[in-house]
């Protein structure tokens, strides 16, 4: 988020907590369809943009409108950084949305304080199973807080390591054999740098490049075996030995001079332009990764490396779809769109179109859907494959979900560059993040 | 005797000579320094439109001029949003904010000028501090009373709350304060009344203030950002900067379109400069740097 955005948050949340609903979703049951015309309005950070992103969300719409008369979908777009501030304003203006696309770290938030309607309190047991048979069980507990699921995941991938494999010829490495770990990232990068002009290594885990968001922190912490707060999300465990070893392991990196300080736009700028041997970070980067890399240099992708032995944990970055109408008709209605989008037709726009995951894994090998896609487009694979390790990406509880956040990030900037003492940076702003948590205020 | 006569002469025409090289070559070396300060401004706007000019695969190359310049930056740009219609909104929400500042300026600042009247320091001061007050507290209320007007999406929306600006109302009460009582005891002396006075003999001889005050209106008004960005619902009912930004996506930035859409959108400031190079500098001279 922005810095102007988070601003503007911390006044919403300030102003409007105490009008916009506080109360859980109504457990009332939908009708069964929608029989008179309804329309939807539904936020859209894809639609916000000009591109892919937005031509695949309206080409899904118009799908929708098509097979469906009676039900028109409004598509208004909202930058995701600006996502919950304008729910939350609008929400105040009594013009909230019926459907929104919510980024994955502010689904607490936006389920507790915007009167988020959990799917089981309105949808039928049955057509609920119904839908959910098929959807891979990771990416269904994406959307799932306190045991009810809030959020289905819509735009998500996970972390993947892409790199430049002329850069590692170039340094007398076999481009075959990607780093599987972290401590063959940093011997892979301290190689390229010593026999190339070459950057060896960027991604946006911590720092400048992470932009404010801990999904990639999350799948680095959770593959040492660490998280971020307790399972039950009532207390912080980011100072813990297990994800204080990650944060160490990332500081050698750094002390080696094989990770920097740098910005997100330059690391992928880096990358595009061939100067980085390789990048660690969202695969929904790929599209644009392939267009920079055409013609100048052969792109390749591998999972995320892991500690050791162990394979690499990964946490999703991206968004869900969150039902915050409480018409019963217009839930019936967003309920019907949700399912489109989340349908193989759906997940197949989704994957070949804009560039994310599928949900529903099937669908790779089915010739009717994405089969011939998946063939031409061997990067997906690597993501493809990290979906049965998959993990949510945590988002922290509360109204002070983003001063958490911002807490334990700057700590970890400061922990990984700063040059102080690591598990006392840490400690301190665990301390300090632990009283804005729900249950200390 | 001869000699120094001859000799004084030549001695103080070589100083001066001297003088005048040193002069000239100071004035080179001033000069070379402004031109290299010049072109380290202008540099970023030439890669602006250089990068505009590249392909996709090449946006990051450092070359001065691309291999291969083309403008299908400029054709995706114009066809993934409405960017003549995003810059005919940009023109018309900046040229109705000015109007409509420079209307509500005047009126106070000529109040404040023109009359002493209870609390009137008081009224001025708390004008004085609506301009400290962050934007960020007053866009909520602001966003409430629109959305229940029915005004979201629309262009009067990115209107209506600038109808007045302190800085408008605090430079012309200052100016108009500054202005001649002897003028305006003459206009008096010939009938005008009050209304009159104002626009017959204050507007005229200000004009060169409310010009420099309109460029700056005009200028932070067409790189508004934020209050638009809370307002449109539409591409169709946005302005320009709303449309630049659109090519900073989820998937990454497309620099290509967004250069291109940036070099549109700063043709019409560009060619304020250039049009009216000698009031945007007084302008900013006149109201300290903004």
């Amino acid at each position: 988020m922005s810095a102007i955005g988070k601003k503007l948050a911390r006044i919403l949340v300030g102003t409007f907590a105490s009008v916009a609903v506080a109360a859980p979703g109504f457990a009332q049951t939908i009708p069964a369809t929608v029989d008179k015309p309804v329309t939807i309005t539904f936020y859209n950070y894809n639609l916000a943009s000009a591109g892919i992103g937005a031509d695949g969300t309206k080409k899904l719409i118009a799908e929708f409108m098509a097979a469906n008369p009676m039900i028109k979908v409004d598509g208004v777009g909202v930058p995701s950084t600006e996502m919950n501030s304008r729910i939350l304003a609008d929400v105040a203006a009594g013009r909230g949305p019926d459907l929104a696309q919510v980024v994955f770290d502010g689904l607490d938030f936006v389920a507790n304080n915007m009167g988020a309607s959990a799917l089981e309190d309105i949808v039928p047991a049955d057509e609920l199973a119904e839908h959910f048979n098929g959807m891979s069980k990771n990416g269904l507990e994406l959307g799932v807080l306190d045991g009810k699921t809030y959020a289905l995941a819509y735009t998500f991938s996970t972390p993947v390591l892409f790199y430049n494999a002329d850069l590692f010829r170039k340094a007398g490495l076999d481009p075959d054999s990607p780093p599987k770990n972290w401590a063959e990232i940093k011997e892979t990068a301290l190689t390229i740098q010593d026999k190339t002009d070459a950057k060896g290594f960027s991604t946006g885990v911590v720092g400048a490049a992470a932009s404010g968001f801990d999904w990639l922190l999350q799948s680095v912490l959770l593959s040492n075996g660490g998280r971020v707060m307790s399972e039950d999300r009532k207390t912080l465990t980011f100072a813990e030995p297990a994800a204080a070893g990650a944060v160490k392991m990332l500081r050698e990196l750094h002390d080696a001079g094989v990770l920097e300080n740098s910005s997100s736009g330059s690391n992928l700028e880096s990358m595009n332009a061939g100067g980085t041997a390789m990048f660690l970070n969202t695969s929904a980067y790929q599209r644009a990764l392939i267009a920079g890399a055409e013609g100048k240099y052969e792109l390749r992708a591998a999972p995320m490396p892991g500690f050791g032995d162990t394979l690499a944990t990964p946490t999703n970055s991206g968004s869900g779809l969150v039902i915050l109408s409480h018409d019963p008709l217009k839930q019936r209605a967003a309920w019907e769109f949700m399912k489109f989008l989340t349908s193989k037709r759906g997940y197949t726009i989704i994957t070949s179109e804009i560039g994310y995951l599928p949900l529903r894994t099937d669908i790779v090998n089915d010739p009717a859907y994405l089969k011939d896609w998946v063939a031409e487009h061997p990067l997906i694979q690597p993501n493809l494959a990290q979906l049965e390790r998959l993990q949510p990406w945590t988002p922290f509880p509360g109204s002070n979900y983003r001063q958490i956040l911002k807490t334990m990030m700057d700590a970890m900037e400061q922990a990984v560059f700063g040059g102080g003492d690591v598990d006392a940076t840490l400690k301190a702003a665990q301390d300090q993040a632990q009283a804005l948590m729900p249950n200390n205020t | 005797m001869t000699t120094e006569t001859l000799s004084l002469p030549m001695s103080t025409s070589g100083l001066q000579s001297r003088k005048k090289r040193r002069q000239a070559n100071l004035a080179i070396a001033g000069h070379a320094l402004m031109i290299v300060m010049s072109l380290f401004a202008v540099f970023p706007v030439y890669w602006m439109l250089v990068s505009s000019l590249r392909a996709e695969n090449h946006i990051f190359d450092t070359a001065l001029w691309p291999d291969a310049a083309s403008l299908d930056n400029y054709a995706y740009a114009l066809s993934a949003i409405p960017i003549w219609r995003m810059l005919w909104n940009t023109l018309v929400v900046s040229a109705a904010v000015t109007f409509i500042q420079l209307l509500t300026g005047i009126a106070a600042a000529y109040g404040f000028a023109r009359w002493r009247f209870r609390f009137d320091k008081f009224v001025y001061a708390l004008i004085g501090l609506t301009w400290l007050v962050p934007i960020q507290v007053v866009m909520i209320p602001n966003y409430l009373l629109v959305a229940r007007m029915g005004l979201l999406d629309s262009l009067p929306a990115l209107i209506l709350p600038h109808f007045a600006s302190a800085f408008a109302i605090m430079l012309l009460t200052q100016s108009m304060r500054a202005f001649p009582k002897e003028v305006l005891e003459a206009a008096r002396m010939d009938g005008a009344g009050s209304w009159r006075t104002l626009w017959e003999v204050i507007v005229p001889n200000l004009r060169g203030i409310i010009a420099s005050l309109a460029i700056l209106i005009f200028i932070s008004t067409w790189n508004e950002y934020f209050w638009p960005l809370l307002l449109s619902r539409s591409a169709e009912n946005t302005v320009i900067q709303i449309g630049i930004q659109m090519f900073i996506t989820q998937e990454g930035t497309s620099w290509g379109p967004l250069m291109a859409a940036s070099s549109l959108a700063s043709l019409p400031i560009l060619l304020i400069y250039v049009v009216l190079q000698r009031q945007v500098i007084q302008s900013f001279m006149k109201s300290g740097i903004r």
